[in-house]
């Protein structure tokens, strides 16, 4: 087939060499009216040169020679003859011959370093339009077929096939390896009744190499940089929680160690109600111990899913009282306002009541000491809502939601509390089908509790 | 009976505190916060502070800073572990010693009877501290009754000790008095001649009995005999 389209080729070149010739030749016939015939036979580089720009330096030659005999034979005396009668004019014939053929020469050449050029600038341009593609964040994988296509148009071929690293040839099938320096990045293929350019497949397979090595690299480094922050982040977390709940261990620790050794230090003298004191100090942060240990229990039990809710019936005001019972001396400043006649919430109650008790905790510990803070109950679409309300600087808008995260708290100075009690109230809430929230309180502290009412109301006989 | 001003925000500490201090000896007063302790300390001025170094409306250091700019009281601030570069800014900022939370009534007892005994310097050039004994003014110095022999460097560092006898003194306290400004942040300056200077006063620099190193915050010269008491 390509043997055929140089037979081809070769016919219309001859036919346009003896066109060109014979154009020229008519041409002179009119000029040499005019013009002596012999300054005329320069005219033929312009039968010459077109040939040679299309066709190459060997029909630019032929036709240099068939011109030289053409002017020779037409217009040389003796006419219609090779001889010559004048042997100047010899000379005249062989300088011309030289020139056309080194006119040719040039001809050919400048076309073939056009060509050349335009192909290159082809090779570039497909280049920069696979790396536009790649830094437009387009995925390699999903390009291969594009950047295929765009290989095959630079290398002549109709068809051509892009894999990463190695692969296997379908049936006949020539294999190209692109590498980077010594690294195989990947492998083109392509139909081997199809003939690559030798050129083009050696200045632009190794340019097509580099940029999918570039690619490949890009992606690994963008795959390790986000392991790496995902990483930073979850030691972000474990510094907080290892601060929050290490603050939160040590703080009752500290009061306990002081009350405990101020007891037994006998250089300590103690009036009764002194030591009563101690004691009782010993005994409630004991107790906050207690309770902020559950807390962790409590948030690895809901981290790791494993909270199944036993759902009852209960009376919202039993629920709350035995959160207050759990809360100790501090529950004093807690004043509860609940209608006796509302309608029962189906929830597990020991879940519920870890839910308030964190809550009522944290409205305690945000305000300030001895004010009080206030329960409401209210009916409110098929949901028991419940108010905490306390007088402390309540929750920025921006923050409402942030602080329902684990081992996160409100912005401004460090307390106690590590942030583990919001999270563990929503964690049981959302268990329960009931949500928790923080509300826009003006300058005070608000959250809601709404619990599902349940559907059936026990019949009390 | 000494005055001390215990400032911390934990209820319960605070408490725990008063009352074993007060069954101590000592006349207590509380604040809650930075600006209570301020003002508390301006009304009455204690004669020894107890400080913990996370308040609800400041950094214990700023207070330290803060009191440092008008009296001499001995401080000692309560720190965590984990808190180490806090701990030494609050000692840089004036502070004379530090307890780790948890901690015991009795540590802190020896501590505070530690500081306040600090607070009156003995205006006499010859100290005596343990078999150790420095004249600070003819710059001769002894040790079990025979001589050492110190290069001037290392009688500015002794003389440093001694002056601030059973207080911790940071490295950068140290390295600024005695090297100068320029040299605050050479600390390994400071390991080696404290360490030529154990081998010629310590009985045993291995296991230093007078120049006491607190690793990370600095170093203080005790009386061995009086140590713990």
């Amino acid at each position: 087939m390509r043997l055929g389209r140089t037979r081809w080729e070769l016919a219309v070149g001859l036919l346009a060499s003896a066109g060109a010739v014979a154009l020229v030749t008519a041409a002179i016939e009119v000029l040499k009216l005019y013009v002596p015939v012999l300054s005329l036979g320069v005219l033929y580089v312009f039968a010459v040169l077109p040939v040679a720009l299309l066709w190459g330096v060997v029909l630019g030659a032929v036709v240099s020679v068939a011109s030289m005999l053409a002017f020779n034979w037409f217009f040389l005396p003796p006419q219609h003859t090779f001889h010559l009668r004048d042997t100047e004019n010899w000379a005249v014939l062989a300088v011309y011959l030289v020139t056309a053929i080194v006119v040719s020469a040039l001809a050919a050449r400048a076309r073939r370093r056009a060509e050349l050029a335009e192909r290159r600038e082809r090779e570039a341009a497909v280049l920069a339009e696979v790396a536009g593609d790649l830094l437009a964040g387009n995925r390699l994988p999903a390009e291969l077929e594009r950047v295929a296509g765009l290989a095959a148009r630079v290398l002549g071929v109709p068809h051509a096939r892009l894999a990463l690293g190695d692969a296997e040839p379908d049936g006949d099938e020539s294999v190209y390896a692109l590498a980077a320096g010594a690294r195989r990045v990947g492998t083109l293929l392509v139909s081997a009744e199809h003939a690559v350019e030798p050129e083009a497949a050696e200045r632009f397979l190794p340019a097509l190499a580099s940029l999918l090595a570039v690619e490949l690299d890009r992606t690994a480094l963008e795959a390790e940089a986000l392991e790496a922050e995902a990483l930073r982040r979850s030691d972000a977390i474990k510094t907080a929680v290892l601060h929050s709940v290490s603050h939160d261990l040590r703080s009752p620790l500290t009061a306990i160690v002081a009350a405990a050794s101020g007891l037994a230090n006998p250089e300590v003298r103690l009036a009764r109600a002194d030591r009563d004191e101690l004691v009782l100090t010993i005994r409630s942060e004991a107790d906050r111990l207690d309770r902020v240990v559950g807390n962790l229990l409590d948030l690895s039990r809901l981290r790791s899913g494993v909270v199944l809710p036993h759902v009852e019936l209960w009376p919202l005001d039993e629920l709350v009282g035995r959160a207050i019972e759990e809360l100790g001396p501090a529950a004093d400043r807690v004043a509860v306002e609940l209608d006796p006649d509302a309608p029962p919430v189906g929830v597990d109650a020991l879940q519920i009541e870890r839910v308030l008790v964190n809550l009522l905790d944290n409205a305690l510990k945000f305000s300030p000491a001895g004010s009080p803070v206030r329960v409401q109950g209210e009916a409110h679409a098929g949901e028991l809502r419940l108010h905490v309300l306390d007088l402390g600087p309540g929750v920025p808008a921006a923050e409402r939601e942030a602080i329902f995260e684990a081992f996160r708290r409100g912005t401004g100075p460090p307390r106690s509390g590590a942030g583990l009690g919001l999270a563990i109230a929503r964690g049981f809430a959302e268990a329960n089908g009931a949500r928790v929230w923080s509300e826009d309180g003006g300058a005070s502290g608000h959250f809601v509790l709404a619990l599902p009412i349940a559907e059936r109301t026990p019949t009390v006989v | 009976m000494s005055r001390v001003l215990v400032v911390d925000d934990e209820l319960q500490i605070l408490r725990a505190l008063r009352t074993s201090l007060r069954g101590a000896g000592y006349d207590v007063e509380t604040a809650e916060t930075a600006e209570q302790a301020l003002t508390a300390a301006a009304v009455r001025p204690p004669d020894a502070v107890i400080l913990d170094l996370v308040l609800p409306d400041g950094r214990g250091t700023e207070v330290c800073r803060e009191l440092r700019t008008w009296t001499s009281v001995p401080v000692i601030v309560l720190s965590v572990v984990g808190d180490e570069s806090e701990k030494v800014a609050a000692l840089d900022a004036g502070a004379d010693d530090y307890v780790t939370k948890p901690f015991g009534v009795d540590e802190l007892l020896a501590r505070l009877r530690a500081a306040l005994r600090r607070a009156e310097p003995s205006p006499e050039p010859v100290h005596e501290i343990g078999e150790l004994r420095v004249d600070l003014e003819s710059r001769e110095v002894t040790f079990a009754g025979s001589p050492v022999q110190l290069t001037p460097h290392e009688f500015d560092l002794l003389r440093l000790l001694v002056r601030n006898q059973g207080k911790l003194l940071t490295h950068k306290a140290i390295l600024q008095d005695v090297w100068g400004h320029a040299y605050a942040d050479e600390s390994h300056y400071l390991h080696v001649y404290v360490s030529q200077l154990r081998r010629k006063l310590e009985p045993e620099p291995a296991r230093p009995r007078y120049i006491l190193t607190e690793p990370g915050v600095g170093y203080r010269l005790v009386d061995p005999a009086r140590r713990g008491s």
